[in-house]
């Protein structure tokens, strides 16, 4: 069984879980939006990368809950699938050839 | 005294919600989804419950990891809808009830399950995603709401033995409850998905199928097994269907599924179910 959100990994991904978290909030997402390097000053620089690049993948090996990276891809209007793609490795457009239902989202 | 009327088992994918707020009923490709809650929703409307009691989890919207409760019961008259990262959706907040939940509480408290108490919280897509599907929120919603928040997304999870016997604590709690009220229980998530890693797109509509079946003929067998049971056969994000046990261990023991659907259009098995 691979990332499993344990609490190892929720120790990890903590400081960027709470950033992602704090997206929920209405100020600090139009914070995010309008001056992202402003909002991110308390993430590393490796952190703050990866946000910047939206790079589902990095952020989820670094300890990100996907329920806190859903908040950020709303934030950006991001979809599931678009995510769950990343996570493949695959473009959308690759994993939606795997759907049953490829118009559903 | 307070009664239980019946039961429902039902997915909380975020879709839902998109689907039903985009007004997709007639849409094919979100047509076999609508149809399977037709049913749903008319049964409430014969049976008017007073209360649905929601067995569900929040996605980190309400709750956060630096202080994440195992089993956390809603004890107010009204909660608001959460804004989970692009404003929250246009339906009214939901009604409460605060007196059933205290009751709840003391009961649970007196039965050693020491579960959390939240109040004025607002709440996820993991309760009114489904929610709208079945219960007219226009004008308002026609009862109320009791809302149980479980961690389904931090280990370690509660056992699925906790959760069946979590259920069954709770039908002596509400059926404890002096004034006549019509209560239906709601347990929700899955079935099959999973969202990250190496196995993210995962389903198994074969796994789906036999939990559909367990969950009203053989609950105590789905309560034997593991959390680790339910994420090798239904993914890591599917092990939520815990949730479905305390629904069904609140319900009779010879409960009996009256309606069922499933679809499986892209990552995650949307599934609902209803028993009396």
């Amino acid at each position: 069984m691979s990332y499993v959100f344990d609490l190892e990994r929720s120790a990890r991904g903590l400081r960027l879980n709470r950033f992602l978290h704090g997206l929920t909030v209405a100020d600090k997402r139009k914070l995010f939006l309008e001056s992202p390097e402003e909002a991110m000053k308390g993430l590393t620089e490796e952190e703050r990368q990866m946000v910047r690049r939206l790079d589902w993948k990095a952020m989820q090996d670094h300890g990100a809950s996907f329920f806190c990276l859903e908040k950020l891809a709303r934030a950006k209007g991001v979809t599931n699938p678009e995510m769950v793609a990343a996570f493949r490795g695959e473009t959308l457009e690759q994993f939606l050839k795997t759907r049953r239902v490829p118009g559903a989202r | 005294m307070a009664k239980i009327i019946g039961g429902i088992g039902t997915s909380h994918v975020p879709t839902i919600a998109m689907a039903f707020d985009k007004g997709k009923r007639e849409d094919p490709d979100w047509k076999p989804l609508f149809q399977g809650y037709a049913r749903v929703a008319s049964w409430l409307e014969e049976k008017r419950p007073d209360v649905l009691f929601f067995c569900f989890n929040d996605h980190a919207s309400s709750f956060f990891f630096d202080h994440y409760p195992t089993f956390a019961l809603g004890v107010s008259e009204q909660y608001a809808i959460a804004d989970e990262g692009s404003g929250p959706r246009r339906i009214p907040p939901l009604k409460g009830h605060a007196a059933l939940s205290r009751h709840i509480a003391r009961s649970l408290v007196d039965a050693e399950f020491d579960i959390s108490i939240f109040q004025d919280v607002p709440l996820d897509h993991g309760l009114h995603s489904p929610l709208t599907m079945m219960w007219p929120s226009q004008p308002d919603w026609p009862g109320r709401v009791v809302p149980l928040v479980v961690n389904v997304i931090q280990q370690p999870l509660p056992k699925p033995s906790r959760c069946f016997a979590l259920g069954k604590a709770l039908r002596r709690a509400i059926e404890s409850y002096p004034e006549d009220l019509k209560v239906a229980m709601v347990g929700t998530g899955g079935l099959s998905h999973q969202m990250i890693g190496d196995r993210a797109g995962f389903n198994d509509e074969r796994w789906d199928r036999e939990f559909l079946e367990l969950i009203e003929r053989d609950p105590e067998r789905l309560a034997g097994m593991s959390i680790e049971d339910f994420m090798r056969l239904g993914g890591n994000e599917g092990a939520e269907i815990i949730m479905w046990l305390i629904m069904r261990g609140a319900l009779a023991p010879n409960a009996r599924k009256i309606h069922q659907n499933y679809y499986l259009p892209m990552t995650t098995a949307m599934a609902v179910a209803v028993f009396e």
